[in-house]
């Protein structure tokens, strides 16, 4: 592979001598020449790097030398690419955030390619609306083109590329750990089947352990990767916050999806739609706010957009056994527990379990919590 | 001069013949006990010597060698006092009787000749019965416990005097024979009643079911949500014991309690703490007793905070759950003790207590979370059927004041329920719907295609293992049982859902 540019920044990093943000620092002064810039490290001799005298065996002489050679077979074959900022498939999007990257690591190629890019980030610990809403989301916007980015995380964040990973617009996993550690192994799955229609990425070097203090940090690539950040179920602290924030810093949209005002989860959407973030109740309220690309993309994916769901119910709600309804009608988007059921609406307990579970399984009503329900729609 | 006589030892919950067997000769005044004797055994000389002469007999000065027979087996227990005692006055001459064949004799002898009570006498009246014997001597206060052993007389007596009367010839015997009074122990003394738990709807209809099918289940829930409460109610809704069962109780818990003086016939509902010992709680010991899996034969075992128990504990329990007997072998001997229970665990959702507590805020990470499952999961929760989530009331039901169904009302359905059971399983050798096998559940679904196309919206909704969809499955056979429905409908199907899933299920597995 002919890719010694990359090969040098990784050296570099790996020898902890040159962190990336200085890196950033001297090749924006340099003003992004890239050939430049390595040789201005080059300069100090004790970063003489080893590989300009051994091309055969390349290694750095001084820093960490373990680390090195780790990074150095972990990128050799397995699939894995360096796509360094002077590189031309560097995504533009990023260059432009105020510090990206020097080199990236990825598997599958989506990540050169990606044109637009919407973000889907939420709760690890989230309900079933929150999973609910990430899927209707993500497979919307990948369905009209576009790249879904999230964190590889659990809950939110699988969400969202599983559901974005079956349609045309792909997605991209940024991990916050080296890219040959799997993190969380639950995703396992993830990192095998994203690279067939999407990427995974990480500036982290090889080997990298997923540190508590690295995922802030990738969550700037998260969201300058993206136009727009779409945030779903956040606790008041919770990381998809820090992720929102990033956005905002980088001048890129942030919307939010609502939740139950009485739900823990939500309070952190709310605060951003509090703070002027948008309210997304479908993809059409993204897409407004990219005009440019939305007319095109409007034009190819004619009829395929999220139709309003709630006609849809008003037809499934005709459906319905006259116990059901009653049991529906009196659910509301406050959750109430079956004992309320059964006492305010005088019906057997057992028919309420059976009516609850039928409701569940058409998907009209969801357990918020242990025996409390509410509508979903 | 040789004689010799019936008695018993005790193997496990099992009675096995023992011939105390009595040779007098000449010789330096002696009294020796050979056959592998106890420390209990041997110090039985002194009451014996005692109670005889306070008695008011004569204690031969002879040479006395006493054999219990088979002579390779340990003999443990203070029940030998009374048949040596008799053995001794017949070979001495003072006792003549035509009865002694046929009897068998049991009891602890005090210093001054009174008759003391002893363990295991319900198993050694039932090996009475099953050896043809006729009479059976025994202590008077726990006579009742043995009198309902069919085909057998029970002769209580209070003391030696007593005995001797009674083997004095003639019609002497028959004042003594015990008549029980029909009255088969206690009834239900427990005051926990289904009424005292308020709202709660659902867990108590899941108890209902599991009381009525024999499912096991899990009651998870919050700190608060009421989980010991009902389960320490799940006893009153269930029917009282069968007198077979009766006998088949009270054989395990008369080895640890002397002072059984009748049968029992409440269900045992037994509730180790968590720090419970294996041999607690499995059975064992140099001399294996039953623990507590055993105690609870026919009843209810509870484990509160099952997460607190040691993971070994837990796992010494799928073996039991499974054959619905423990075998334990020491000192080269097995012994079987039945462990027929139903089993209720209950436990919080994660460390903290409140994963999928409305009100509150888990503080748990996901992964604690699940980490928490997984010390639970595998074996022993594929053996629960039911698991159920019990949430903490709100506030407004505490202050209503309507009653709830009382325990009597549920135990007259479950009662029906298992007699349906009974009758389905007449020919098998299970009796309740938890034990259904497989083959039997496919030939449910081969026959309708409903239920089939059900099943499979079901475990794609609810991503269900092929287990968990056979638990739901048994677990509606009893619903449908419960309404005398011969065939399972899509109804009692999709009720049975409920007690199978649960909030998040999906992240959690």
């Amino acid at each position: 592979m002919e890719d010694t540019n990359g090969k040098k920044i990784l050296y570099l990093l790996a020898s902890r001598a040159v962190k990336p943000a200085r890196f950033i620092e001297i090749y924006r002064s340099n003003n992004g020449d890239l050939e430049k810039t390595l040789k201005f490290f080059l300069k100090y001799k004790a970063l003489k790097l080893k590989f300009e005298d051994d091309e055969e065996n390349p290694g750095i002489s001084s820093g960490d030398g373990i680390f090195s050679t780790e990074a150095v077979n972990c990128t050799a074959g397995k699939g894995v690419g360096l796509l360094d900022i002077g590189q031309d498939s560097y995504p533009d999007i990023l260059k432009n955030i105020y510090s990206p990257p020097p080199l990236l690591f990825f598997k599958g190629d989506k990540i050169k390619e990606a044109k637009f890019c919407i973000a889907v980030v939420g709760s690890r610990k989230c309900t079933a609306y929150g999973k609910e809403a990430a899927r209707y989301i993500s497979k919307n916007l990948s369905r009209m083109g576009i790249t879904v980015v999230s964190g590889v995380a659990i809950g939110v964040d699988s969400c969202a590329h599983e559901a974005a990973l079956g349609e045309k617009g792909g997605t991209i996993g940024v991990l916050g750990c080296g890219i040959d550690i799997i993190y969380p192994p639950e995703n396992k799955y993830l990192y095998e089947n994203i690279p067939e229609n999407g990427s995974i990425v990480t500036e982290f070097i090889p080997g990298t352990p997923p540190l508590k203090s690295n995922f802030p940090v990738r969550n700037r690539i998260i969201s300058g990767l993206c136009k727009g950040t779409v945030v779903i179920e956040a606790g008041e602290k919770s990381g998809a916050i820090i992720t929102g924030e990033m956005a905002l810093r980088q001048n890129r949209e942030v919307f939010a999806v609502p939740g139950n005002i009485f739900n823990a989860m939500s309070r952190g959407c709310h605060w951003l739609i509090k703070n002027g973030a948008k309210l997304v109740e479908k993809v059409d309220d993204i897409l407004e706010e990219f005009t440019i690309y939305s007319e095109r993309i409007l034009k190819s994916s004619e009829g395929c957009r999220g139709s309003s769901k709630q006609a849809a119910n008003s037809e499934i709600q005709k459906g319905l056994t006259a116990g059901e309804s009653r049991v529906y009608e009196f659910l509301g988007y406050r959750p109430k527990s079956v004992e309320e059921i059964v006492r305010d609406i005088k019906m057997d307990v057992r028919e309420v379990l059976r009516i609850l579970t039928l409701l569940e399984i058409k998907k009209l009503i969801r357990e918020d919590s242990f025996n409390k329900y509410s509508r979903l729609f | 001069m040789f004689f010799k006589l019936h008695s018993f030892t005790l193997i496990g919950i099992d009675a096995l013949d023992v011939c105390v067997e009595v040779h007098i000769s000449r010789g330096m005044p002696e009294f020796i006990i050979v056959g592998l004797p106890g420390k209990a055994v041997n110090e039985s000389r002194q009451r014996v010597r005692s109670a005889i002469i306070n008695s008011g007999f004569d204690f031969p000065i002879k040479k006395i060698i006493v054999n219990l027979s088979p002579a390779d087996i340990k003999k443990d227990g203070s029940f030998y006092d009374l048949p040596i005692a008799i053995s001794i006055l017949a070979v001495s001459g003072q006792i003549k009787s035509g009865v002694f064949k046929g009897s068998y004799f049991i009891g602890e002898l005090s210093l001054d000749g009174s008759i003391n009570p002893v363990r295991g006498l319900i198993s050694m009246a039932e090996r009475v019965s099953s050896s043809g014997g006729k009479y059976f001597f025994v202590p008077y206060s726990i006579a009742d416990q043995a009198s309902f052993i069919p085909g057998i007389k029970i002769i209580a007596c209070k003391n030696l005097l007593e005995v001797a009367e009674a083997l004095s010839g003639g019609t002497q015997i028959e004042r003594f024979i015990y008549k029980n009074t029909g009255t088969r122990g206690q009834s239900s003394c427990s005051n926990l009643d289904f009424k005292d738990v308020k709202g709660q709807f659902k867990a108590k209809r899941a108890l209902e079911i599991a009381a009525s099918g024999r499912h096991n289940i899990i009651l998870m829930g919050p700190p608060g949500s009421g989980k010991t409460m009902l389960a320490q109610r799940a006893v009153s809704i269930m029917p009282e014991l069968e007198l077979k069962e009766c006998i088949e109780v009270t054989k395990i818990y008369s080895l640890y309690q002397k002072y059984i003086n009748c049968l029992i016939r409440q269900r045992p509902f037994r509730n180790p703490h968590h720090t419970v010992s294996r041999m607690g709680l499995i059975g064992g010991g140099v001399v294996p007793k039953p623990g507590e899996i055993s105690l609870a034969h026919k009843g209810l075992l509870f484990l509160d905070e099952f997460s607190q128990f040691p993971a070994n504990l837990i796992e010494d329990l799928r073996q039991p759950l499974e054959n619905r007997k423990v075998i334990i072998t020491r000192n080269n001997m097995s012994y079987s003790f039945p462990c027929n229970f139903m089993l209720i665990v209950a436990t919080n959702p994660c460390y903290c207590g409140y994963f999928g507590d409305g009100s509150r805020k888990c503080i748990c990470s996901l992964r604690e979370v699940k980490k928490f499952w997984k010390k639970m999961s595998g074996p022993i929760m594929d053996r629960i059927d039911m698991r159920v989530t019990v949430a903490r009331l709100p506030e407004s039901s505490f202050i209503k004041t309507e009653d709830s169904e009382g325990s009597d009302n549920i135990r007259e359905r479950v009662k029906k329920c298992m007699i349906i059971q009974k009758e389905r399983f007449e020919d098998e050798d299970i009796s309740y719907n938890s034990e259904i096998g497989n083959n039997v559940i496919n030939q449910w679904l081969k026959s309708s295609k409903k239920i089939r196309d059900l099943i499979y919206t079901i475990s794609k909704k609810y991503r269900l293992t092929a287990r968990g969809m056979v638990s739901i499955l048994k677990v509606s056979r009893t619903i449908a049982d419960l309404e005398e429905s011969g065939i399972i409908k899509e109804s009692h199907i999709i009720e049975a859902v409920q007690y199978r899933v649960g909030y998040n299920q999906d992240s959690l597995t």
